[in-house]
């Protein structure tokens, strides 16, 4: 027997429903929210809120922010409980960084693995300003003996679903350029995790905690779900199909190089005729060097034109200009570089949850005559 | 004939109880994963029995209580199985402020 709440939730599926402040995007869940980004949105260098992807593991918290505190506890000289005024007096910074759930691609995986089957989508670049984490924690007198952070979000689970809690080395933690968020993209987008969102540049998207309601200094890492057996990757390689060895894996920490063509669409038609192939790549913590493209499938490859700055964190933009000879298919392939001579690889390596897919991009495009 | 008939029989007799075994699972989905999310996270995966069986467990060890597990199970496979084609995600209604 259906309960009320159920049946009107089963009869609202029906729809596809409209998430409040967003552009029609690839919806993979709407309670919560799971929502990728469409590639053909990206055209700008920061992504705007309306198109920027959204993963949320939990049901999204109601948040006031003139309630709103961050507690500071553990291994601190001076505990404290922080308002968003409070967090407001500290120096404010703003830092440029691309943000990607660490399942982005998932769908790419053979064998298939449970998940969200993320696409080519569920990244973003934006600007997020606020105080550093380290300033944050420095307030509250942080004792030298913390080795690791434990970050706790005001998201939290329905029945027994655990509770989204994340850990990080003090080293990262204290980096000038792991913020605690207050604005995105100038805005104060609740639905991203504002008032205060954690930002750790060049770290897979659980690492970037929505909501955070209390920071925790620790001697030793701590855990929870969604730090184990959440979110680890394998030390060495697994055969594709098998089973994950839980002694050897290990938490994510930074992400690889990674290209994304985003013009023309895969599957598109063009006319024979001058076209500018366009995308954007990233590189975890570090810069992109050189982005190459090749219009035959790989047999020859061409650098890029690359946006002028190349900064750690964020991605670039490329563009190539082409005029095909000749009607006719064509697979174009886009293929990164970083500034550490890391490269994007054909065939990344398969992993039992589904994560970190970098492989080089790929699109097909029919060019018909004019 | 008669054994034939006989046969066809109980071919279709064995299918209506599958049928009525995947019914049963549906609304088995619909009791147990409502509560806590909607359905299209479920039903954009494409996942072998084994797959399916973990994910159960895992739901399990949340809290979820199953009434008829074997049912949801029997319905996942036959609906959203490893063997079955992938449905691309409905795209979400405008949700911008109207100008």
């Amino acid at each position: 027997m259906l309960t009320a709440a159920a049946a009107r939730n089963l009869k609202a599926a029906d729809q596809p429903p409209a998430i409040a402040g967003k552009r029609p995007m690839i919806l993979h869940n709407d309670r919560p929210e799971d929502l990728e980004t469409p590639v053909k949105y990206f055209d700008t260098w920061v992504t705007p809120l309306d198109a920027f992807f959204l993963r949320q593991h939990l049901p999204r918290p109601a948040i006031d922010p003139a309630a709103y505190r961050v507690k500071l506890n553990g291994l601190v000289s001076k505990p404290m409980d922080l308002s968003v005024a409070d967090l407001q007096k500290l120096p404010q910074h703003t830092v440029p960084a691309t943000l990607e759930c660490t399942g982005n691609g998932r769908a790419f995986y053979s064998p298939k693995l449970p998940g969200i089957q993320w696409g080519r989508g569920a990244v973003g670049n934006a600007e997020w300003t606020g105080p550093r984490l380290s300033d944050v924690l420095k307030l509250a007198g942080v004792d030298t003996s913390a080795k690791f952070l434990e970050i706790d979000g005001a998201d939290s689970g329905v029945m027994q679903t655990p509770d989204f809690v994340r850990c990080m080395p003090m080293e990262k933690a204290m980096h000038p350029a792991t913020l605690l968020a207050l604005k995105m993209n100038g805005e104060t987008p609740d639905i991203h995790g504002v008032p205060a969102r954690l930002i750790v540049p060049g770290w897979d998207g659980t690492s970037w905690v929505k909501w955070v309601v209390r920071l925790t200094p620790a001697a030793k890492e701590s855990g929870g779900f969604f730090m184990n057996p959440g979110y680890r990757y394998p030390k060495y390689a697994l055969p594709p199909g098998t089973p994950a060895r839980p002694a050897e894996l290990e938490v994510i920490e930074g992400m690889p190089v990674k290209s994304t063509l985003t013009s023309p669409e895969d599957q598109s038609k063009a006319p024979l005729a001058p076209m500018v192939i366009r995308g954007f790549a990233w590189a975890g913590e570090n810069a992109i060097e050189r982005v190459e493209v090749s219009t035959n499938g790989g047999a020859t490859w061409q650098n890029a034109q690359l946006s002028a700055q190349k900064l750690p964190f964020a991605w670039r933009l490329f563009t190539l200009n082409w005029t095909p000879k000749d009607p006719g298919y064509y697979t174009i392939l886009s293929r990164a570089t970083d500034t550490a001579g890391r490269v994007q690889p054909f065939v990344p390596a398969w992993n039992p949850s589904g994560y970190l897919w970098n492989g080089i991009d790929k699109v097909g495009v029919t060019v018909e005559k004019a | 004939m008669r054994t034939a008939l006989l046969l066809l029989g109980f071919a279709l007799a064995a299918c209506a109880a599958d049928q009525a075994v995947i019914e049963k699972g549906r609304q088995e989905e619909q009791r147990t994963c409502l509560p806590c999310h909607s359905l299209r996270i479920i039903h954009t995966n494409r996942l072998s029995r084994a797959g399916w069986n973990k994910e159960l467990d895992k739901m399990a060890g949340w809290g979820t209580k199953y009434t008829d597990r074997d049912a949801i199970l029997e319905y996942l496979v036959a609906t959203y199985g490893d063997d079955k084609p992938v449905a691309p995600p409905d795209m979400s209604a405008d949700g911008r402020a109207k100008k």
